[in-house]
């Protein structure tokens, strides 16, 4: 065992036994360690957000290289201050329109292509299915489980007879797909409990490579 | 109180301290339990190994020090694959938190195989604007990324000179722990710009990625810290790494992990069925 | 003027983002490729947005001395802090930013908080997760299934457990999480088009005008 003689180490395994202690209950040192991981992480985003997008993309072509075409995107951003402003409040909507505007047009292609055209291609049987019976019938399954899942969430009309019949199969198929999901997600959380662990061993008290 | 009674009340923070023990002592006294790889993982280590030497692998660093467990040991693996086949890495990122995390990698990884930040490696960093990102890149990188993570203007760097937007590149990597993450690749690169890729995700959003990699839109998944340990073997396979395998050594506890759990659903089912069958 | 300025923008965005996606006219490139770049100058300026509500929000807590006052104090502390280092010294690696408020502070709060969520999923797998219903026993085995799959310790109980996890989410689960997509999307589109066409005005905020 070689324990860390590092300060800085230190810091943060005792800030991580601050965030573990709310296992044991609220208490004043983990409401300290949340109000201070809150403030530095919106600290590090005005930092970095400064430097790596405001400073190379606005600073220097507008007034350092005299681009003034991007005086249109200054004035826009500065709207936004104007939230704080009750008279002039209403100018954050205009950078706003233009975003959701901007961000609207160009998803719906882009959704109608990856997520609808795409994903009907890969349900819709082709011939290929047909070379061994198990890649058929697994095809086969995934055709009916997507039709009768999608049926699930129809709700225009009652659920009655064929639709009755097609709506309990999507159940099934949906309550496998998220029990599947729930596994992974098991999976997921003990992960970053070892990896913290993994911390604690390693970095702090050297048991561990 | 009979007994199944008693287990229904039983204190949290028991289950706590049970939980606590059986993460910890695989890592003290690994169970030696190996790892194989599934096909997913295989199909991405496949894509990697497909790039020709010289060319080039973009990976997306799409994620926080919450999924590092999960995530930077792909990230690594990726990297270790790539300069151990004379491929040059193009480092950028969606998430503002991750930006530290890919710095952190290219400080440990490119010196090992003798690589030079510049020629063989680059890192963009962060940019605000996701999707603007990427439609960006898909015209010209360096409008998008005028100076790299490290102020270097792009011009100066030699590897940009063959690489100027995204169709340069054969094949990317978007390791994500949600969104923005491999799904925004896929809806802007992959649509507008046919990009090949691949993912590295978190075990919460694996499940999602299935539709994808029927699809064919997704080369390979590299699913959670199972995802990371089956890329780690499968280097080590292959001799192009012989380095620690952080995620295969995690694997003992996973496995005791997900027993516990499955073990608490079974004991809390048996009680609770019990106890109501008493009631009646 | 204060809502039609807004969505007449919102409109014009939308329908020439949406048409752009189809002109590959060097005039559309060009278009395309200066939206874009004003569009992340202007998405990193909405970063004013959260940080003033949150600055404003733990302000007005000092002031009226609400419960956990002196949080808010450790907030703020750290807010300006962080983002003064940043900001004097630089975001580069070496930076005090880097090396000590990310490496040391933000790194193991973040990384802790969500490493706790493994305890309280093992409490609630097992004081909640209940087989009440088929359903809910079919979303248990599929978890089951995957969870015991998925780890070295499955293929270790039965050789075949890991191709039978993979089998659940390479079927069912794809079908069910396909259907569930074409939802998604085709809800995203459907907002999409309600926020061009001004039919969706909750971005535009309450107040006057």
């Amino acid at each position: 065992m070689q324990i860390s003689t590092n300060i800085w180490t230190w810091v943060a395994v005792i800030l991580t036994f601050g965030i573990f202690s709310f296992l044991w209950k609220d208490n004043p040192f983990y409401k300290f360690c949340e109000h201070l991981f809150v403030g530095v992480s919106v600290g590090y985003t005005i930092a970095l957000t400064w430097y790596n997008s405001v400073y190379p993309d606005l600073i220097t072509p507008l007034f350092r290289q005299g681009q003034l075409l991007y005086i249109i995107p200054f004035a826009l951003g500065l709207c936004y201050f104007c939230r704080f402003i009750p008279k002039v409040s209403w100018f954050i909507r205009i950078p706003m329109g233009f975003v959701l505007g901007w961000a609207s047009g160009v998803a719906i292609p882009a959704y109608f292509q990856t997520n609808i055209i795409k994903q009907i291609q890969g349900t819709i049987l082709t011939p290929s299915i047909f070379a061994r019976w198990d890649v058929f019938l697994w095809a086969l399954i995934s055709f009916i489980g997507v039709i009768c899942s999608v049926l699930y969430f129809f709700f225009s009309r009652e659920h009655k007879g064929a639709l009755k019949l097609a709506s309990e199969t999507g159940i099934v198929f949906l309550m496998i797909g998220f029990g599947a999901s729930f596994g992974y997600t098991v999976m997921a959380r003990m992960s970053l409990l070892i990896g913290r662990f993994q911390f604690l061993l390693r970095d702090w008290l050297g048991v561990i490579r | 109180m009979n007994l199944f009674e008693k287990l229904l009340k039983i204190d949290r923070k028991i289950i706590f301290i049970v939980m606590a023990v059986l993460v910890l002592f695989p890592l003290l006294k690994p169970l030696g339990l190996g790892v194989s790889s599934g096909p997913r993982a295989k199909a991405a280590f496949d894509a990697v190994d497909a790039i020709p030497p010289g060319k080039t692998l973009l990976i997306s660093v799409d994620f926080d020090p919450a999924s590092m467990p999960e995530l930077y040991p792909m990230l690594v693996a990726l990297m270790r694959h790539a300069f151990a086949r004379n491929v040059k890495v193009l480092l950028c990122g969606l998430w503002i938190t991750g930006a530290g995390l890919a710095d952190k990698a290219i400080t440990e990884i490119p010196p090992e195989y003798g690589k030079t930040y510049g020629e063989d490696v680059v890192y963009l960093g962060w940019k605000a604007g996701v999707d603007a990102v990427i439609l960006g890149m898909g015209e010209n990188i360096k409008n998008v990324f005028p100076v790299d993570y490290y102020g270097h203007p792009l011009d100066s760097l030699k590897m940009m000179q063959e690489v100027t937007r995204l169709k340069d590149i054969p094949f990317m990597v978007a390791i994500s722990a949600g969104t923005p993450g491999f799904s925004d690749w896929l809806l802007y690169a992959q649509s507008r710009y046919g990009m090949r890729v691949g993912a590295g995700v978190t075990a919460v959003s694996a499940a999602d990625a299935y539709p994808y990699l029927q699809s064919g839109q997704l080369t390979g998944l590299l699913a959670g810290m199972k995802g990371a340990a089956e890329y780690e073997v499968l280097l080590q396979r292959k001799n192009y790494s012989k380095a620690y395998m952080p995620a295969v050594a995690a694997m003992d506890s996973q496995s005791l992990a997900h027993i516990v759990i499955m073990v608490l659903v079974i004991i809390g089912n048996l009680a609770f069925f019990a106890t109501r069958r008493k009631r009646r | 003027m204060r809502r039609t300025l807004p969505l007449a923008i919102c409109l014009g965005m939308g329908i020439v983002m949406m048409c752009q996606f189809f002109i590959p006219h060097p005039i559309s490139v060009s278009f395309y490729d200066l939206t874009t770049k004003w569009i992340r100058i202007v998405s990193a300026f909405a970063l004013v947005l959260g940080v003033g509500s949150l600055i404003l929000y733990h302000i007005d807590r000092l002031q009226r001395k609400r419960t956990g006052w002196a949080y808010s104090i450790v907030t703020l502390a750290a807010l300006l802090i962080t983002a003064l280092i940043g900001l004097a010294w630089g975001v580069k690696p070496g930076s005090p930013l880097q090396e000590v408020l990310f490496k040391n502070i933000l790194v193991p709060l973040n990384a802790s908080m969500f490493a706790i969520l493994a305890f309280y999923m093992a409490s609630a797998a097992y004081r909640a997760f209940r087989a009440r219903t088929k359903e809910a026993a079919l979303l248990l085995i599929a978890a089951f299934v995957v969870m015991i799959g998925m780890v070295p310790v499955g293929a270790a109980i039965w050789g075949k457990l890991p191709e039978l996890a993979e089998w659940v989410l390479s079927v069912p689960n794809m079908a069910a999480k396909r259907a569930i997509l074409f939802g998604v999307a085709l809800g995203a589109i459907a907002t999409s088009l309600k926020v061009i066409l001004g039919i969706e005005r909750g971005w535009l905020g309450g107040g006057k005008g």
